[in-house]
């Protein structure tokens, strides 16, 4: 990302992160690939990589584009054990957002995480 | 543009101590509690990005922190970013103890 000369300091509307889109992003993409995926931990964390690089791509070309974006993916067995992901940040609430979801079946689940920070 | 000055750069051996430090003062020697959890991991995230915060660096910080109890099952992380990679930087640490893991992310965000 190059420093660019536009002197923007707030995106307008149709340029802002929007969480119901990215949402629907991170959904299509993670219902497509994992239905009916067992859990193989040879094959998860090619996976697991292949997963946020194409949620990555889809949320780019969903035209946010003064964004930095961060994608999270964790896949996990799902064995009966407890599981908690939380996360905080430290940013502009005005210009800032995330989205996420999770996907579950009966032997993995999935949560991805989308956040996006606002490149001034 | 190259940060010059190690004051606004994203060190990771800085960071990964933080997050060690916050690790172990919330959840030091406990063992998994599903009841305590949720307080858990919510003081992880939030001691971390207070000791983040007082570094004073032009930052924006994302912290997560995964809590999952030990019982054989498999998991697996991965996270991918569009970014700056010369002021832009991540930290991951992994801990564990008997009962628990517990995996914090730290991404900075350079202003």
């Amino acid at each position: 990302m190059e420093a660019s000369d536009t002197y923007l300091i707030r995106p307008n509307h149709q340029h802002k992160f929007k969480p119901a889109v990215v949402k629907e992003c991170i959904r299509e993409v993670v219902r497509e690939r994992l239905s009916g995926l067992r859990y193989d931990p040879e094959e998860v964390p090619e996976l697991s990589r292949s997963l946020a690089d194409c949620i990555k791509d889809k949320v780019k070309n969903s035209g946010f584009d003064r964004y930095k974006l961060v994608v999270q993916v964790v896949i996990g067995e799902q064995r009966g054990q407890g599981v908690k992901m939380s996360s905080r940040c430290l940013w502009d609430a005005d210009t800032d957002s995330y989205a996420e979801d999770v996907f579950m079946n009966d032997s993995l689940f999935c949560a991805v995480a989308v956040f996006g920070s606002y490149y001034y | 543009m190259f940060p010059l000055n190690l004051q606004t750069a994203f060190i990771v051996e800085e960071v990964s101590k933080i997050i060690k430090e916050s690790v172990e003062a919330a959840i030091g020697g406990n063992a998994y509690q599903h009841s305590r959890v949720n307080q858990w991991s919510t003081s992880v995230v939030e001691q971390c990005l207070s000791q983040l915060s007082k570094l004073g660096k032009p930052f924006k910080y994302i912290v997560t922190c995964i809590i999952m109890q030990k019982n054989g099952a498999g998991l697996q992380t991965a996270s991918t970013c569009f970014w700056d990679n010369s002021t832009d930087g991540s930290c991951a640490v992994r801990w564990e103890n008997k009962s628990m893991y517990c995996i914090v992310s730290v991404f900075g965000l350079a202003i």
